[in-house]
């Protein structure tokens, strides 16, 4: 099971990653017996913050970043976290999926995803369904139905770990799924999927 | 192989003086880059299609009609015809014009353009930009082929007993290039017709180039035209030079820093390592040029982006003397080595003419043979 998680935490360390990090490791120890362990690689954002930016500039990612989308299409499970700004994700962490939809519009097309997002408060923690989970939508992934969010205060209260659990839970039943039941996934590959020209040409013809 | 020159036809400001040329200047400068080019020994000259500013070439045939009046050599091209928003019947009357007038020094190379609102304008709509570029170039494709047209397709009202006027020159039809960036779809229709297909190059990666290259090759033997070695290439590449690459380096950087397209973006030297732009020596463009090669294979036309960023006209002229004296030269040179003879050289009008009188010659042979009068 290739799991790939998603960070845009910006401080080092971040309450973001540490989220991103406690999902990712039960979502990695939830396996049946037998099964080979699961692979976890951590994409921490800030580090391809200006590969990011460059993308909307250049139109192509550099080749770290390209690594990055690769490994996020390759994925059987993605775990996604940001830290909630003015009221949603933050513009780091959708420009990321932003960036990598024009480079593969189906990257994330069938991928479980779990969504996290941490805060100083609770008050925004509906962040998850409210801006989160319809990016995902948008991006065709299979967004798990528990997604986690830490306020600050979270991480002295009972509740976090259960919700991590269950949520971790949820990815790794669905990413189990796939990775067994699927080859690993390659980038969508366009120059694969030509279409023969007569056919697109006979398309327009009137009556055909 | 044949070594040319493109133009965006940006009006752009110098960012080192912030002036700013008026459109005269502009496209008189680019009708100078033109004669540069051909006094400096460059096959090709080639200009973009724009309806939008800072872009000036609105009415292609109009400044090739006038350059070609004041040459003698070059072959007029465009980069590119926006075979999406123009009627093809317009295309097909203005480029045999053309053909005329120029003696046949003239090809031209579709696009369907990127620039969202320019669709609207000409009545068209930019999710059919493929479908437009398909059906549209099939009916241009009849037009300079078929004397009388009876068509009927999705985007243009149909014609009944039409003929497009003037025939081409000599019944040879102008060679056609499909230029595309990311459309795989274009590719393939440049290799279904057997035309050419050129890669923009100068902003992308070579691997991706490499694909979109190998895909056109292979689909191109797939339809009969020929060993995928034998389809017709053409690549962009975008150079800055002066004889000392530092001095090269210092004195594009600030056009480059604030560039349309790249501006703002990556580092001068990120850039430079991820795609095809040179800045440097003559020597640094040579080599990087001869790479091409390498993951294009042996290839028919490259074409160079010089004038824009806001380069001074003065800039551009030394460039290109640069370019001429000093870089196709060897590159001429360098790709004529390990170059299968059976790799065509771009086709020209001479070319497709002595292609069709070889072709009438063998039918009428034929024919005699078999007793039947042509």
């Amino acid at each position: 099971m290739r799991l790939v998680v998603v960070s845009a935490g910006l401080s080092v360390p971040s309450s973001t990653r540490l989220l991103a990090d406690r999902l990712a490791a039960v979502a990695a120890a939830d396996r049946a017996a037998g099964e080979p362990a699961a692979e976890v690689r951590v994409i921490e954002l800030r580090d391809l913050a200006v590969d990011i930016a460059h993308t909307f500039t250049t139109g192509f990612p550099a080749p770290p970043l390209a690594d990055a989308f690769a490994a996020v299409a390759g994925a059987d499970g993605v775990i996604a976290v940001t830290p909630v700004f003015s009221a949603s994700y933050s513009g780091l962490f959708k420009s990321f999926f932003d960036a990598l939809s024009v480079t593969d519009e189906d990257a994330l097309t069938g991928t479980p995803v779990l969504i996290g997002a941490t805060g100083g408060t609770a008050r925004h923690s509906l962040v998850l369904d409210h801006a989160l989970r319809p990016l995902f939508a948008h991006l065709k992934a299979v967004v798990v139905p528990t997604g986690v969010y830490a306020a600050s205060e979270d991480w002295g209260a009972e509740g976090l770990d259960a919700r991590i659990e269950r949520a971790a839970g949820e990815l790794a039943a669905l990413a189990a799924g796939l990775s067994t039941a699927r080859a690993p996934r390659p980038a969508r590959d366009s120059f694969e999927e030509v279409t023969p020209f007569a056919e697109r040409l006979a398309a327009l013809r009137p009556g055909g | 192989m044949q070594f040319g020159i493109f133009s965006v036809g940006d009006v752009t400001p110098d960012p080192t003086t912030g002036r700013t040329p008026t459109e005269r200047e502009r496209i008189k400068a680019m009708v100078a880059i033109a004669l540069k080019a051909e006094e400096v020994g460059l096959d090709v000259f080639a200009t973009g299609e724009h309806h939008n500013p800072p872009f000036v070439p609105s009415s292609p045939t109009t400044m090739l009609g006038y350059i070609a009046a004041r040459t003698e050599r070059l072959v007029l091209s465009t980069s590119t015809t926006l075979i999406t928003t123009n009627d093809p019947v317009k295309i097909a009357e203005d480029f045999a014009m053309l053909q005329h007038l120029a003696d046949g020094r003239v090809d031209l190379m579709m696009g369907r353009g990127n620039t969202g609102p320019v669709y609207p304008w000409f009545g068209k709509d930019i999710r059919e930009g493929i479908n437009l570029a398909v059906e549209n170039y099939n009916l241009l494709h009849r037009l300079w082929r078929e004397d009388v047209v009876n068509w009927e397709g999705t985007f243009r009202t149909p014609l009944q007993g039409f003929t497009s006027t003037p025939r081409p020159l000599d019944g040879v039809a102008p060679f056609v290039w499909h230029g595309s960036i990311r459309s795989p779809e274009i590719a393939e229709q440049a290799a279904f017709y057997g035309d050419g297909f050129f890669h923009n190059n100068i902003f992308w990666p070579a691997d991706h180039t490499k694909r979109m290259v190998e895909l056109y090759r292979a689909r191109y033997a797939h339809y009969g035209h020929g060993t995928p070695e034998q389809a017709v290439v053409g690549l962009g590449g975008q150079v800055f030079m002066r004889r000392n690459s530092q001095d090269a380096v210092r004195e594009f950087r600030p056009y480059f820093d604030v560039a349309p397209v790249y501006g703002h973006g990556p580092s001068l030297e990120d850039f430079t390592e991820q795609t095809p732009l040179t800045v440097g020596s003559p020597q640094q463009v040579i080599e990087k040029t001869l790479a091409f090669r390498d993951y294009a294979g042996d290839y028919q036309r490259q074409l160079f982006l010089m004038d824009h960023a806001g380069l001074p006209l003065k800039t551009v002229l030394e460039q290109l003397d640069l370019l001429g004296e000093e870089v196709v030269p060897v590159l001429r040179e360098e790709f004529a080595k390990g170059r299968p003879a059976t790799v065509p050289d771009a086709p020209t009008h001479a070319s497709l003419l002595a292609g069709k009188a070889g072709k009438g010659a063998k039918a009428a042979t034929a024919a005699d043979e078999e007793g039947v009068r042509v």
